[in-house]
């Protein structure tokens, strides 16, 4: 298993050469730059010149190329042109934001897509079913930001139960201000998961293990609890898994309209500001969480079934 | 059972835990501000964002600042001044005053300050660095000169980017100091959560004694317009700033809020590109400027809140009070272009940025509008920094665009707008007036006074009658607030003072 493990981690390496040089290639043809955003309105020809001299952008670009390798190798991703910080600063500011949506977001789903997917599943054919998916795909549909608002308007403004938005200190304050956000990135969640969910109860139902428990004599909500949800419960892993990779840099409406300030608020406005070196550092970092997110997702698939070798 | 009952008093402990955190924090006396920007910087020639500028001057003075009605200049750290009638020389007595830590404000600080804004290290360094000399007389005094006459120097002290900042500190502590600045402003920085929000509290040895009313301030950042006129409905800020303009009446009518507004120095235009026909012809560009209907525009795209335009420039010092807008008069429009050899109108591009809604408005607009003298307007929207590339590559026909100053002093502005060749070239219309150019040469020289004004008046009149830009309205500033709140309000450069604020609850 560790073998395998460090055989995955290894191939990063060309992954993120691969991503370095695209992202890099593909930065350098966006029109505008950073020294005009900062300064655009105000400045004449020969004061960009300077700025871009101050912030190392009239190297050429080969050389850029090979500092931000090193920035990369070194563990800063880059600095900030505005902010003056490593990039892993601005990052290690607002992961657990991210962090903390992704986690509670997942708890929702599985929450709410859990008991709605066996509900249909048992009751398939019947009228519930046909309710459920109408609502699950109705789920699917709305978008987030009328969600969020529609939250908000409820549940902050008329019923005084959670707070419009922001960020607070400490793991309470952070996991109930972080509630709205998740809620709506959950339900979306939820809606992904609910219906393979509910294929995957099917079919595990008519197997015949679960056969033999009841002729052993287990109740059927033992069966369905002990048996089928957890066999079922896999397919859910990798959906999960790339979902996750989703929401790490994916949720800027949602950052946005509940003022939480996460890695995907930072994406965008480093690239309204053309912050290079921001845009840069962050599509390699996003990159790592995809490949250490979809290492996560096979170790625990391999780890839930027996039946599969991990490579 | 006992697995229930254990469930039972979690659910319960949890619901107790949270209730905790429902009831809102208890700070009487501070104020809570939402406003749409993240400050980059608490570094004064380093930035040029609204959040940056609008919390450094909570934090720092200048030694002269624009007083509240934004054509004039009053006091700051400089208690009084004089100004040689070459306008090479500036002296000024500094008030009493200290820093955040309790040291004395003093000329050697002034100097430092200055020098630092000037240099090449600074994004402003051409508004300063004319300032060549300095004079230490004593520790309030200071003179400084100028080896040539440049008079917006002096109106540029008022920036923002002329802040006071004390030496010693900055000296020791380098880039560092930012982390933890000292000045002498009514606040000072208690905590700086980025993205999410900046602490102050009050500055102990601030100069107005009394002042600030508040013990401290919060400035929340919420980037959604939306999300901050919700915040101040839920009760969880006191201000909101910039509340998207079609919710101001909404607001307004709601019990315990009222709104202001203010008109910025801000002058929204469509830049005509004169290197293209039909933009060439003088005709066809005042056509355009009677064929829009800016009474109209100021109704329905900024709801009431805002004047039409007579010029590019922003209402500031030496403004034209008595240049009236082009009246709206279509028929005139139509025999101009009919004159011009284009009585069936013609086509053209629109360039606008697609992230700002009153650009945006405005543009569908003037598309509807024009219309109606045969100009049929192809709306393109673009990203707000692909935009503003194109219009400086000059490939466009027509753009929507505006401008805003940082400085009192309309120097900046009118070398932006309207001088050829200059930073910009008259904005990027290629357009050039000899008369305007020589005229530009000579106010930066002329004193500030009634001859520098009747300069700027005439440039200001020549750039209305040669029409290189389509010329809208100055756009106002809107806030809304609770009604407890007294003494808050935006000042025309975009920024708020907090010193006189005081919250009757």
């Amino acid at each position: 298993m560790i073998q395998v493990i460090f055989k995955r981690l290894l191939m990063l390496v060309p992954v993120l050469i691969g991503i370095t040089l695209i992202g890099f290639l593909l930065l350098q043809v966006m029109p505008g730059d950073a020294a005009e955003r900062a300064m655009g309105t105000r400045a004449s020809a020969e004061e960009l010149a300077e700025m871009r001299r101050l912030w190392g952008l009239d190297l050429p670009i080969w050389q850029q190329y090979l500092l931000f390798l090193r920035d990369c190798l070194t563990g800063s991703f880059g600095v900030s042109i505005f902010h003056k910080k490593a990039v892993i600063t601005l990052v290690a500011e607002r992961l657990p934001f991210t962090l903390g949506i992704v986690a509670l977001s997942t708890l929702i789903a599985l929450v709410i897509a859990l008991p709605f997917a066996s509900l249909a599943a048992v009751r398939r054919g019947r009228p519930a079913d046909h309710a459920i998916r109408q609502i699950f795909v109705a789920l699917i549909a709305v978008p987030p930001f009328w969600l969020s608002y529609v939250l908000i308007l409820w549940l902050s403004l008329r019923l005084g139960w959670f707070p419009t938005g922001g960020v607070g200190e400490g793991l309470a304050e952070n996991l109930y201000r972080l509630f709205l956000p998740s809620l709506v990135v959950g339900l979306s969640t939820a809606a992904l998961i609910q219906q393979t969910l509910r294929a995957a109860l099917i079919d595990t139902m008519k197997a015949d293990y679960v056969d033999t428990a009841r002729a052993k004599g287990l109740r059927r909500h033992e069966i369905f609890l002990r048996h089928v949800m957890p066999n079922s419960l896999i397919s859910t892993i990798s959906i999960i898994g790339v979902r996750v990779s989703w929401i790490i840099g994916g949720t800027v409406v949602v950052e946005k309209i509940f003022s939480v300030p996460g890695l995907g608020s930072l994406l965008i406005d480093a690239i309204v500001s053309r912050d290079l070196p921001v845009i840069r550092g962050l599509t390699v970092f996003f990159a790592i969480m995809v490949v250490i997110v979809n290492l996560i997702t096979d170790i625990l698939y391999a780890l839930a079934d027996p039946r599969v070798r991990l490579e | 059972m006992t697995s229930k009952l254990k469930f039972r008093s979690l659910l319960l402990a949890t619901a107790v835990a949270f209730s905790s955190l429902a009831a809102p924090a208890s700070w009487a006396d501070t104020l809570r501000v939402a406003m749409g920007y993240d400050p980059v910087s608490l570094d004064p020639i380093a930035t040029s964002d609204n959040g940056s500028i609008w919390t450094q001057l909570l934090i720092y003075d200048t030694l002269i600042r624009p007083d509240k009605s934004g054509t004039g200049l009053e006091p700051g750290l400089a208690e009084s001044w004089t100004v040689s009638d070459d306008g090479l020389t500036l002296s000024f007595k500094l008030r009493d005053a200290k820093f955040s830590d309790g040291s004395p404000v003093t000329a050697e600080d002034v100097q430092y300050s200055i020098e630092r804004a000037g240099s090449k290290a600074s994004g402003w360094g051409r508004f300063f660095n004319p300032i060549t000399g300095f004079e230490i007389v004593n520790d309030r005094e200071i003179v400084m000169t100028l080896d040539k006459p440049f008079t917006p120097a002096f109106n540029n002290l008022a920036l923002f980017a002329a802040a006071i900042l004390p030496k010693k500190l900055l000296e020791e502590k380098g880039e560092a100091f930012f982390d933890a600045p000292v000045g002498s402003g009514p606040f000072v920085l208690k905590d700086w959560t980025r993205g999410a929000s900046i602490t102050l509290d009050k500055n102990p040895y601030y100069w107005q004694a009394g002042k600030p009313a508040v013990d401290g301030a919060v400035l929340e950042v919420v980037t959604e317009p939306s999300a901050r006129a919700i915040k101040l409905e839920a009760g969880e800020v006191d201000v909101a700033l910039d509340p998207p303009l079609n919710q101001l009446d909404a607001l307004a009518k709601e019990t315990g809020i009222t709104t202001g507004e203010v008109i910025p120095y801000r002058a929204d235009f469509v830049l005509m590109n004169t290197t293209r026909a039909p933009f060439d012809d003088l005709r066809v560009r005042q056509a355009l400027n009677y064929a829009v209907d800016k009474e109209a525009l100021v109704k329905g795209v900024l709801y009431g809140r805002g004047k039409p335009a007579a010029s590019a420039m922003p209402v500031m010092k030496y403004a034209d009070p008595d240049l009236a807008p082009y009246p709206y008069d279509p028929a005139k429009a139509k025999a101009l272009l009919a004159e011009a050899g284009y009585p069936d109108g013609f086509e053209a591009e629109l360039a606008v940025d697609s992230g700002k809604a009153t650009s945006r408005n405005a543009a569908i607009a003037l598309q509807a509008m024009l219309q109606q003298v045969g100009v049929k307007l192809k709306v393109q929207m673009l990203e707000s920094g692909t935009q503003w590339q194109t219009t400086k590559a000059g490939n466009y026909d027509m753009a929507v665009s505006y401008t805003t100053s940082d400085t009192i002093d309309p120097d900046q502005i009118i070398g932006f707008v309207a001088v050829n060749p200059e930073r910009a070239n008259a904005y990027h219309t290629q357009w050039k007036d000899e008369r305007l150019n020589d005229l530009y040469v000579d106010e930066r020289k002329t004193v500030n006074g009634p001859e520098r004004e009747a300069m700027f008046k005439e440039m200001v009149q020549r750039l209305h009658d040669g029409a290189p830009f389509v010329f809208l309205f100055h756009p106002a500033t809107a806030w809304a607030q609770r009604d407890y709140v007294k003494g808050f309000e935006i000042l025309p450069t975009s920024n708020f003072r907090l010193e006189d604020v005081t919250l009757d609850k």
